[in-house]
């Protein structure tokens, strides 16, 4: 079956699916997927065509607020396979730390342990096209090169892996969209549907559940969705604004008597050039600075701060990488030299690398997402984003450097310099991952999150959201393989539903 | 007992080489020490260069301004004492004994003896 064009669906039309799944990236295609052999008619409402377009990008521009941030048109993409048509294929799980309530970390916590998730992971595994589920077990086989060796202590070697699109002869991450086009065309109790827009979700007359969707176009067409069911599979920014836009009957917005939509948004910091690392042995192995093969896998090493240490210290998680060979100034071949002699150590071949990480931050209900008076083509309200990090984000990141520097030099393999201090010399060399979560977080009491260990919008019968806008605490871990395993997780929770 | 020619020829050209070996020796050392005399040169003489080290040490005085060579002395020479100087610097460093100078990560004690060098 082809996919639909809403453009060209009458006015005036009612769809009457089982379930509509609004959004058709990563989270959106998998739940069809998922649902496929199923008895459970979906209807995948996608914005977006095929392709990009940028009449249909606009519809995501806003406003932002406080720390810069990368333009809300920006840092996310309008057409079929949503932010995956970007993603570099970076993949790790979270880990149990990341899912565990901390006293010294407010608002952390999950509902549930990564347990879990432990089920999903592999065809979650299957469906990003990283190869094996191997991860930190590839430390114990072997690889094209030599672990950095690091004194006992809280950072150990860790791996990222990547999403390959098997046989793309430029080793592209997986596009879900076209990845994923033909096997979706042909699930039999599946609709897909591209430019529609969904401007509005209805609440029924008791507000206990959601009637139905008015879906627009660009074109002009404007036609209703009456499901059994809805899943919000739009994005950890989009899935909020439908939420709070959603206004005619509760002024706050479907699903936030609480004041909670919105809040926590959260992306991954990547602050460059943090720091200086010298290996006094020579050249650091190639799969520290760029993705390499093995055992089946594409993976890059990283250094990860142990979960123990994250404990121990209170530390929030960051998994810094090597950028590029850098050259040191006459205090660093100083310091080298000295240091090195001392150690008893030959550094006369030493290699220095910069240092940048992908660094989780603390909760936040301030940095949020609000609705703002302009609107945009279709007339839904846009965005503002108001984006924070605090000093505290900087501190537990320059200890786990600081813990780094003192294991290279117990191990007597290298040294390390930090390369920021103060605030400004941070935000100056801040770069973001693209990876928006926590807007519609994922807790117990409907008073501190939006959905429920379900992912059920609380008091509302018949809403999900699928996503990383779910996430509740977001590790240092990039989202993509672990919003797969929990979108993975509530389509075994749907096939219930619809017994 | 009598004594070849070889033997004594052997013996004296040992002598020759070590006498001519010292004189080079001492002949490097004076070139290499070419400081004065100091009360911490027991501590100084561990490091691979003064210079080096002089230029991590104005940097990590500059940020411990209540830093006294007297006191930091009689502390080194507990902390190193008679050990080599990297079996104590990796006692220190498993221990946690670390600090930083100019955004380096280094040993208290090589940071210690870099401030010697800087202060006398």
């Amino acid at each position: 079956m082809s996919f639909i064009d809403a453009r060209q669906v009458p006015n005036g039309t009612q769809l009457t699916p089982d379930l509509v799944v609004v959004g058709g990236g990563p989270a959106g295609i998998t739940l069809a997927l998922a649902l496929a052999h199923t008895p459970i008619k979906v209807l995948l409402l996608e914005a977006g065509g095929m392709e990009f377009d940028s009449a249909t990008q606009q519809l995501y521009a806003g406003d932002e607020t406080g720390v810069r941030y990368i333009p809300l048109d920006a840092t996310r993409l309008r057409y079929f396979g949503g932010c995956s048509n970007h993603w570099g294929g970076w993949s790790r799980p979270l880990e149990p730390i990341d899912f565990e309530q901390r006293d010294w970390l407010p608002y952390s916590g999950w509902p549930f342990s990564r347990a879990e998730l432990e089920p999903y992971f592999t065809r979650a595994q299957q469906l990003i096209e990283a190869g094996p589920f191997l991860y930190d077990t590839l430390a114990k086989g072997d690889l094209p090169g030599s672990l950095l060796p690091l004194g006992p202590g809280g950072v150990y070697n860790s791996f990222f892996q990547f999403s390959q699109w098997r046989g793309n002869a430029n080793h592209l991450p997986t596009a879900f969209g076209h990845r994923y086009a033909d096997a979706l065309k042909g699930i039999p109790n599946l609709q897909l549907m591209l430019h529609a827009n969904v401007t509005g979700l209805r609440l029924a007359h008791d507000v206990r559940w959601v009637d139905h969707l008015d879906v627009a176009t660009l074109s002009g067409g404007r036609f209703t969705v009456h499901p059994r069911h809805i899943v919000l599979a739009c994005g950890g920014i989009e899935n909020a604004r439908l939420l709070l836009a959603s206004n005619d009957v509760i002024s706050a917005g479907v699903g936030n008597q609480n004041d909670q939509v919105g809040r926590f948004f959260a992306d991954h910091a990547i602050p460059r050039n943090t720091a200086t690392l010298v290996v006094f042995g020579g050249e650091i192995a190639g799969f520290y600075k760029a993705n390499q093969d093995a055992r089946g896998a594409h993976f890059r090493a990283t250094l990860a701060p142990t979960e123990r240490f994250r404990r121990e210290q209170k530390l929030l998680g960051a998994l810094p990488t090597v950028e590029q060979r850098v050259e040191l100034d006459e205090i660093g071949r100083a310091a080298v030299a000295t240091t090195s002699a001392a150690l008893g150590v030959d550094a006369s071949n030493a290699h220095a690398y910069s240092l940048g990480t992908g660094l989780e931050l603390a909760p936040d209900p301030e940095r949020r997402l609000t609705l703002i008076d302009t609107r945009d083509a279709l007339g839904m309200p846009r965005l503002k984003l108001n984006m924070t990090i605090s000093d505290g984000d900087f501190a537990s990141y320059r200890a786990i450097l600081v813990e780094l520097g003192r294991q290279l030099l117990a191990a007597k393999s290298g040294m390390l310099r930090l390369d920021r201090s103060t605030r400004t010399e941070w935000l100056s060399a801040m770069d973001w991952g693209n990876h928006h979560m926590g807007t519609t977080r994922m807790h117990e009491d409907p008073k501190r999150g939006v959905v429920d260990a379900n992912a059920q919008v609380h008091g509302l019968a018949n809403l999900f959201v699928a996503g990383s806008s779910v996430f509740p605490t977001y590790g240092a871990s990039n989202p993509t393989l672990n919003l797969i395993a929990l979108t993975l997780r509530l389509a075994d929770h749907l096939k219930g539903v619809f017994g | 007992m009598s004594v070849s020619r070889r033997t004594i020829m052997a013996a004296g050209g040992t002598l020759v080489a070590a006498v001519a070996g010292g004189i080079v020796y001492e002949g490097w050392r004076l070139l290499r020490d070419r400081y004065p005399p100091t009360p911490y040169d027991d501590l100084l003489d561990r490091l691979n260069s003064r210079e080096d080290a002089r230029r991590i040490g104005l940097v990590f005085l500059g940020r411990h301004r209540n830093f006294t060579p007297a006191t930091a002395a009689r502390a080194l020479r507990q902390r190193i004492g008679a050990h080599e100087l990297s079996a104590a610097l990796a006692n220190e460093v498993a221990l946690g004994g670390i600090t930083e100078a100019a955004g380096w990560i280094i040993p208290e004690s090589v940071a210690g003896l870099c401030a010697l060098a800087a202060s006398v």
